[in-house]
């Protein structure tokens, strides 16, 4: 089970900086009691020892998270950003990259987690699919889109390969 | 004696899990039945090069020093296209086939 629904979206946020975007995300899980009230800090400084920008295409994105041990339940929590703000790249900390999305992706196992995983990745590397996701016009309407692409609604099935599936 | 893959990432929780997914998936369907894929910190690697089971490294970072294993840049794992990842596959793939 992963928990992402419309008010683990912030649509058209307009941050300051990297830790702006980490704190509304991890406030807005601590709001449905997902994570511990610590989990913006804990985020933080593990962003800021292990960087997790991403250098995808049509805009660079980001992925922070920190340890399992702040998570309650497993949840998924997303910034749209209005400008982007700076994230390091993750394989190369020295690189500042220009962040327009973020994905706080809050994990108690990353095993169980794992076909959200690869439903991730799979995106990451769409550059059409990263810019129809910014492109949503409602936070409902980013919640549906990507629980379709992530096959949230259909986990129910281990192993499967949701990949492959083209009806949600 | 099995040989090891290691996934090597700076954080080791969601991102090197991908990879190691991915690998461990396309090892096994190509019928290798000797090979172990664990993904590790970067910071913990010292003691996995010292193995004589290691037979290659994929590093999700940027990759700054010598290895006398091969070692492949795994980020296509996590943000390439298919095509991107396919190619790592296949240069892991051709490793393993030497033997």
């Amino acid at each position: 089970m992963l928990t992402f629904n419309e008010k683990l979206v912030a649509l058209d946020l307009d941050a300051v900086d990297a830790r702006t975007v980490i704190e509304v995300l991890a406030g807005k899980l601590h709001g449905q009691g997902l994570v511990v009230a610590e989990y913006g800090q804990q985020t933080y400084a593990r962003e800021v020892e292990h960087p997790t920008g991403l250098p995808t295409n049509p805009f660079c994105i980001a992925f922070p998270h920190a340890d399992a041990d702040g998570v309650k339940e497993s949840s998924l929590a997303l910034a749209i950003l209005s400008k982007p703000v700076v994230f390091k790249n993750m394989a190369d900390p020295e690189e500042d990259l220009q962040v327009f999305l973020v994905l706080m992706l809050a994990n108690r196992n990353p095993e169980e987690q794992i076909q959200t995983l690869r439903n991730l990745a799979l995106l990451f590397g769409q550059p059409d699919k990263l810019a129809a996701l910014r492109d949503q016009s409602t936070a409902e309407k980013a919640v549906t889109w990507l629980r379709g692409e992530l096959h949230l609604n259909q986990q129910s099935v281990p192993n499967s390969r949701a990949s492959e599936r083209r009806d949600s | 004696m099995s040989r090891l893959i290691v996934v090597a990432c700076g954080a080791g929780i969601n991102t090197s899990t991908v990879a190691e997914d991915i690998i461990k998936q396309r090892v096994e369907q190509e019928g290798f039945t000797d090979v172990v894929v664990k993904r590790i910190l970067m910071a913990d690697i010292e003691g996995y090069l010292a193995r004589p089971d290691l037979v290659l490294v994929v590093s999700m970072m940027k990759i700054f020093r010598k290895f006398e294993v091969p070692v492949f840049q795994g980020m296509p794992f996590l943000i390439g296209t298919k095509e991107e990842k396919e190619v790592v596959l296949q240069k892991i793939l051709d490793i393993l086939k030497k033997k």
